[in-house]
């Protein structure tokens, strides 16, 4: 027990950066009844679990594809202006993105039913996620202005970011349907805390020479920003109200806040006794957002060449207030609104693959023996205590779909301790190297999971990490 | 326990191989965002016929409230910058072209003055530099809340130029250096 403390104490206090929301170690990682969370349909001999609240099925990642804390913040003598410039301003581009997520279980649960074909699983769990792409030009354009850059149109559509909290209740079905297949499906309701977006602009700012003065500023923008449940959390910050944020958090997690559905797919098919094929498709689903909504838009089109007084015409209104005039023909051709309308939010939608062949010795059986599997010959297929393969792992990012490859290889030491090492490339980087270990003591299921290892020389020039731990209690039934 | 010591094992060796080269996060004070910004301020454009009505007789004088340089979003960022005028005479005319800047109270803040040559001419520009260590005071033009333009007729009020179209454009933009951070 001591040795466990010791260890929380490690992951709680060194500086293994805690920053994936692809959760290629966890993944088809049948030991850990957390995997389930990202394939309904994978393979399951438990007879019950139960994640320990809040620490179970913790995961938290970080991400910048492009741009690294060292690069801007080491203590090199540089000058920092310069490094914005140049690592920043100069190298990035509108696909390189800085994102984030996190997710605990508040509450995880499985059971096997009365048909031991059927495991029943539900739980609650929360999480964040946060995206934003480098805004090349508006970034440009803040840093050096419309001056040097005469004629250049500066996109409004550089601008995509997308945030939101949302509390999960879920409850899964994971049914053996035949030998060689298995398949799941877990239904959800989600309870948004809180969603922000402002993904769906375009448009652009150019400055021109003049028509008839010396320079011409040309707006076209159609820009939308989108929140549900952000003000009442920021009053709850300003203090503004009576109400505390835990309250408002708590509120809003538990179905005070804006509602939505969605389901999870997975299915394991086994193309002979030793090659498995698996996928899912997670978070197929949305959120009807009513609830504190906040939406402002940005939508026309005027080209300002300053006021402009032409005689003979400009006799006939010599007091006019063209100052103000210009102001209001901009605002009456770019009108600036903003509205309270209802709206829907889609999640995330991920896609898991993998295809796996397993060999080595043949693993024990821990699940119960169920005397019709052998009645009507539906034996299982056997575990073995090597496996290597490859996954994919695709997610739905406002800029399209993002994959990453993992090839992994999982080594079992008994039914104690299994262990996954895996190599992944996606955009973060070409060289992620990931661990997870997962400990089986008794009836107590305790899992450590790390990636991009090879960063860890200096975990501040790190493009991407990613860390996930859990702790569970497992039953396989009496023998 | 071999299994807990093994665990523990490889947590501790992450945990002792991973490190953090010293990061500076103070160096964020040092980021300075000064962008240069231009954009026109004020096109006049007036027929040789004004200068023969008689109504008008040998000037033109016009206040234009232009309250963009005193808005806050400007005037507590504004640096440094100039002011470039253009003007184009195609009139028979001498001209004296004044622009003052004025504040609230109008009480003058600055004078520029440009002599313009009859037509043909070519264009005169002109560029006025505020802030900096050779402009005049910027606060010239934080304050400045209205603009005056003034062309006074020094040639006659009966002839006109054989070029097509004359008239006298005035065109004006400034080009500034904000401090947004």
């Amino acid at each position: 027990m001591r040795s466990w403390a010791i260890i929380l104490l490690i992951l709680l206090t060194s500086n293994v950066p805690l920053l994936a929301q692809n959760k290629q170690l966890l993944y088809d990682f049948t030991e850990i009844p957390d995997a389930l969370m990202v394939n309904p349909g994978m393979l399951t001999d438990y007879q019950w679990y139960a994640g320990l609240p809040v620490v179970s099925g913790l995961s938290i990642q970080a991400g910048s594809n492009a741009l690294t804390v060292h690069d801007l913040f080491a203590d090199d003598g540089e000058d920092f202006n310069d490094k914005v410039r140049e690592k920043a301003i100069d190298r990035m581009g509108i696909r390189d993105e800085l994102s984030g997520t996190f997710q605990t279980h508040l509450l995880n649960a499985g059971f096997r039913g009365r048909n031991p074909d059927n495991f029943y699983s539900f739980g609650i769990y929360t999480e964040g996620d946060a995206i934003g792409y480098w805004f090349k030009d508006l970034a440009i354009l803040a840093f050096e202005g419309n001056a040097p850059h005469l004629g250049r149109r500066f996109n409004l559509d550089h601008l995509k970011a997308r945030s939101e909290m949302v509390n999960v209740f879920h409850f899964g079905l994971n049914k053996r349907i035949h030998k060689k297949l298995t398949v799941g499906a877990r239904a959800k309701i989600y309870s948004s805390v809180f969603h922000a977006s402002s993904t769906k602009n375009s448009g652009y700012f150019v400055t021109t020479e003049g028509e008839n003065n010396l320079r011409a500023n040309t707006l076209v923008a159609d820009m939308e920003f989108r929140s549900s449940g952000l003000d009442e959390i920021k009053d709850a910050l300003d203090d503004n109200e009576n109400t505390s944020l835990s309250e408002v958090l708590s509120r809003r997690m538990f179905f005070g806040g804006d509602l939505g559905l969605g389901v999870d797919l997975g299915f394991t098919y086994h193309l002979n006794e030793r090659t498995l094929l698996t996928g899912s498709l997670l978070d197929l689903g949305f959120i009807y957002n009513t609830t504190d909504v906040k939406n402002y838009s940005l939508n026309g089109a005027a080209t300002v060449e300053g006021i402009e007084f032409i005689l003979p015409e400009a006799f006939s209104n010599l007091n006019d207030d063209l100052w103000q005039e210009l102001i209001e023909e901009v605002e009456s051709l770019i009108p600036y609104e903003n509205n309270t309308k209802s709206y829907l939010s889609f999640r995330p939608t991920k896609l898991y693959g993998s295809l796996r062949y397993n060999f080595g010795k043949p693993m024990p059986s821990r699940g119960r023996c169920d005397c019709k599997d052998l009645v009507f010959g539906r034996q299982r297929f056997k575990d073995f205590n090597n496996a290597v393969g490859g996954q994919l792992y695709v997610i739905n990012r406002p800029r399209g779909p993002q994959a990453a490859l993992t090839a992994f290889y999982l080594r079992r030491f008994g039914h104690a301790l299994a262990v996954k090492a895996t190599y992944t490339v996606d955009k973060f980087s070409f060289s992620n190297i990931g661990l997870g270990l997962s400990l089986q003591a008794g009836p107590v299921n305790l899992y450590v999971m790390a990636d991009n290892l090879l960063a860890y020389g200096n975990v501040a020039d790190s493009h991407y990490a990613s860390f996930q731990f859990g702790l569970n209690i497992i039953s396989w039934g009496k023998k | 326990m071999v299994n807990k010591i093994l665990i523990l094992s490889i947590i501790t060796l992450l945990g002792l191989v991973s490190c953090v080269e010293k990061q500076n996060f103070d160096q964020l004070d040092d980021l300075f965002i000064e962008p240069t910004i231009e954009g026109s301020i004020l096109y006049v454009e007036a027929p040789e016929d004004v200068f023969n009505q008689p109504i008008v007789g040998g000037s033109v004088s016009q206040d234009f409230n232009f309250d963009g340089f005193n808005e806050d979003i400007f005037a507590d960022r504004v640096l440094e910058g100039s002011i470039i005028y253009e003007i184009e005479n195609t009139t028979s005319k001498e001209l004296d072209l004044t622009v003052e800047f004025l504040d609230e109270a109008k009480l003058i803040l600055d004078t520029m003055y440009i002599h313009v040559d009859p037509g043909p001419t070519a264009t005169v520009e002109k560029e006025v530099a505020y802030g900096g260590a050779s402009g005049k005071n910027i606060e010239i033009i934080k304050n400045t809340s209205s603009i005056r333009v003034h062309v006074q007729n020094l040639g006659d009020n009966t002839s006109v130029s054989n070029l097509p179209d004359p008239k006298i454009i005035f065109r004006s933009m400034g080009e500034f250096t904000m401090r947004i951070r």
